[in-house]
């Protein structure tokens, strides 16, 4: 039997759902990048449920030097910034997150953050 | 503007200034209040319902906060005409639209305590968000301040006055608005 490969549809730019991305820093130590996504995740889904998390749609687009960039819907940047709020350990290290810039392209966010 | 308990001072400037903000700090007596003067920290005297009647009297030129939570709390707030009402409510309601009103018009700010949230289990934090909830409808329907502090004695639990903002947000409160009453200058009195 012949296993036909279906080509992926390409979305048009403009029917495609709009983003933004944040960029985060970790205060307080080192974390590894595992730890930071398993934290940032597990209170996130436990302060907005598995629905609110579905609308907010996070995800981490790159961690270098405790510094990262989250993609998000546009306008649940509010939401994202504030769920980040109830963070409060990795991997029992107590850590602040601190968002320092919102954008809708990671470019600028790269260049800003010098990662 | 953020609020925190007395201690430790140090790590607490250290964090603050990091996230350049002013640093109102809540003190019970003369001793702390001097210490948080030399530390360029903002002395704010805490306020319970067990406060004598004298003590009240004695403090009526300095800045104050009520510590709420109950009916008699909120209502001794509007009678001192305190500065701050931290927590009116908990994973109860004892907040409603007259009170609003009157503190609008004394100008008190309502605080939301965050680390009372963040160490309430899950169904109290609900009961917490619930209350919350109603208690930023009210304050918007008559102009009442109201913020979110990290209220904590830990530096590593204050959270940046952006994550405050958008927990306001959250709550209900025009971002407009959430960013005016969290960036106002605090009068030393």
């Amino acid at each position: 039997m012949k296993i036909e490969k279906n080509k992926k549809a390409i979305v048009p730019l403009s029917k495609r759902e709009r983003k933004r991305y944040i960029l985060f820093e970790v205060l307080n130590g080192e974390v590894a990048e595992k730890d930071f996504y398993f934290g940032f995740w597990i209170e996130l889904l436990s302060f907005f449920g598995s629905k609110g998390l579905a609308e907010i749609n996070p995800k981490i687009v790159l961690f270098k030097s405790n510094k990262a960039i989250i993609k998000c819907k546009r306008g649940k940047e509010l939401d994202l910034i504030a769920g980040t709020a109830f963070i409060e350990k990795i991997k029992n290290k107590k850590i602040i997150i601190n968002p320092i810039l919102t954008s809708g392209t990671v470019k600028t966010l790269k260049e800003h953050a010098k990662i | 503007m953020d609020i925190v308990y007395t201690q430790p001072l140090k790590e607490l400037l250290q964090v603050s200034t990091y996230f350049n903000e002013q640093l109102v700090v809540l003190v019970t007596n003369e001793k702390d209040e001097k210490v948080a003067k030399t530390n360029s920290l903002l002395p704010c005297y805490l306020i319970s319902e067990s406060t004598p009647e004298n003590e009240l009297q004695k403090l009526s030129s300095k800045t104050r906060a009520v510590l709420g939570g109950s009916v008699k709390a909120n209502e001794l707030a509007v009678r001192i005409k305190a500065d701050y009402l931290l927590q009116p409510s908990g994973d109860k309601q004892f907040f409603d639209l007259g009170l609003a009103q009157k503190l609008a018009a004394n100008g008190t700010i309502v605080v939301l305590m965050f680390e009372e949230l963040l160490k309430a289990n899950s169904f109290e934090r609900h009961q917490y968000w619930k209350n919350y909830l109603e208690l930023v409808r009210y304050c918007k329907q008559k102009n009442t301040k109201f913020i979110v502090a990290s209220g904590t004695k830990d530096p590593l639990l204050l959270r940046p006055p952006k994550v405050r903002e958008a927990l306001a947000v959250l709550l209900g409160l025009p971002a407009e608005k959430a960013r005016e009453y969290l960036n106002e200058t605090i009068k030393v009195k």
